[in-house]
């Protein structure tokens, strides 16, 4: 499988995930006209290497704003992850934001709700 | 008297003494295929309850699959309204950024044209009419010089409260510019603003000298005029800039209100430090 690289743009965050080390940036704004289009291509990623590469898989995260649709296409993700830890696979969860915006990081807590894998969130001027 | 035994139990009795008479071998046929009827039905009935449990198992799956979609939905609404929230109140900071004087918190020079073309258009549709007047700190660059810009900084904050603080409900007060602040009256002429402009000059008076650091005594002085469609804005902002100009010249602390007749001949758009 090939790495997947998407550039940010003033709509779309970058998307960078990476087959070998296993783990999955993704920075800036999600308001993207078509997020299915954005986002489907990750969520096969994810889905490609949960079943084949049996390894560990870490979602490093910067994300300030996001519409719905994308709002909906990252709780699927973190969802897969929510199954294949329940499986016994190795994943988890970083979010960073700045404690300028606070409301970014109790926005993460949101997510982070329900999923029982390691999920940490932190001010990103404090690592 | 004893109760009777299953009939099952009889036949076999019956069957067990009677062996080789003729109805023995008929009781025995009848018998053989009532046995298998009996498994044959356990066995349908047995079928079926598993049928049925799977269905309910199926509908309950249905409906956990259904509950949990629902939470999703929920949970992405909550989400989605929190950012929401969020932008909106970004929204509002930036719109205060962007209208306010971030020193003073007073509304800036941007603000106060709008509401400057705001109180025109009010004059237009119900003919009304304000007066305007433009205040400068007297002094302030021997202020900065003498005692530094932090102390500088202080005097435009505190004299800017103290502007703020004695607006009636309908005035505005914006800063205008370095030492300039532009009051807006809707719904007076000129001598009635110049009464509420000499409110302002006497309220910065009694500003206790404690207050402002460095023992000061800032005054302001004001150049008032009134507004009306034939001269514009343009020249409404002139004029009280030629009064506020005399009011420098014939030294500094009080109110001049601009007369026509006695426009000086000094440069328009200059004012004194």
């Amino acid at each position: 499988m090939k790495n997947l690289q998407i550039q940010r743009t003033n709509s779309s965050p970058s998307i960078d995930a990476d087959w070998d080390s296993g783990i999955i940036r993704m920075q800036g704004d999600s308001y993207p006209e078509n997020s299915f289009e954005l986002f489907q291509p990750l969520i096969d990623w994810v889905d490609t290497y949960l079943r084949e590469a049996k390894r560990p898989l870490l979602l490093d995260l910067e994300l300030l704003y996001l519409n719905t649709s994308s709002i909906r296409a990252m709780m699927d993700i973190f969802d897969m992850l929510e199954e294949a830890h329940g499986q016994g696979q190795s994943v988890a969860a970083r979010w960073s934001y700045d404690a300028a915006n606070e409301r970014v990081g109790q926005l993460a807590d949101e997510f982070k709700e329900d999923c029982s894998f390691p999920f940490t969130i932190h001010d990103k001027n404090l690592s | 008297m004893s109760p009777v035994p299953p009939l099952e139990e009889r036949i076999e009795a019956l069957l067990r003494t009677a062996v080789g008479s003729e109805w023995h071998a008929t009781l025995s046929e009848l018998y053989d295929r009532y046995r298998t009827q009996e498994r044959l039905l356990e066995r349908i009935t047995r079928i079926s309850d598993l049928f049925q449990q799977a269905e309910r198992d199926r509908g309950r799956s249905y409906a956990e699959k259904l509950e949990r979609k629902v939470r999703q939905i929920e949970k992405i609404v909550r989400i989605s309204d929190r950012y929401q929230s969020m932008l909106h109140d970004l929204n509002e900071r930036l719109t205060n950024i962007s209208t306010h004087d971030e020193l003073t918190g007073l509304p800036n020079r941007r603000f106060m044209q709008e509401k400057l073309q705001y109180e025109i258009a009010r004059m237009e549709r119900h003919g009304t009419r304000f007066s305007i007047a433009l205040a400068d700190i007297d002094h302030f660059k021997r202020i900065n010089d003498s005692a530094g810009h932090a102390c500088g900084d202080a005097v435009l904050q505190q004299l800017a409260e103290c502007l703020r603080s004695n607006l009636r409900e309908y005035d505005s007060c914006a800063r205008w510019g370095g030492e300039e602040f532009l009051l807006l009256f809707p719904d007076c002429d000129q001598e009635q603003a110049a009464r509420l402009a000499e409110r302002m000059r006497l309220a910065v008076r009694q500003l206790a000298p404690a207050q402002i650091p460095g023992s000061l005594y800032p005054t302001i002085s004001l150049g008032v005029t009134e507004y009306s469609p034939s001269k514009g804005l343009d020249q409404a902002l002139r004029e009280a800039d030629l009064a506020l100009y005399r009011a420098k010249a014939e030294g500094r602390d009080r109110v001049v209100t601009y007369r026509e007749e006695k426009a000086p001949d000094t440069p328009a758009g200059n004012t004194l430090p």
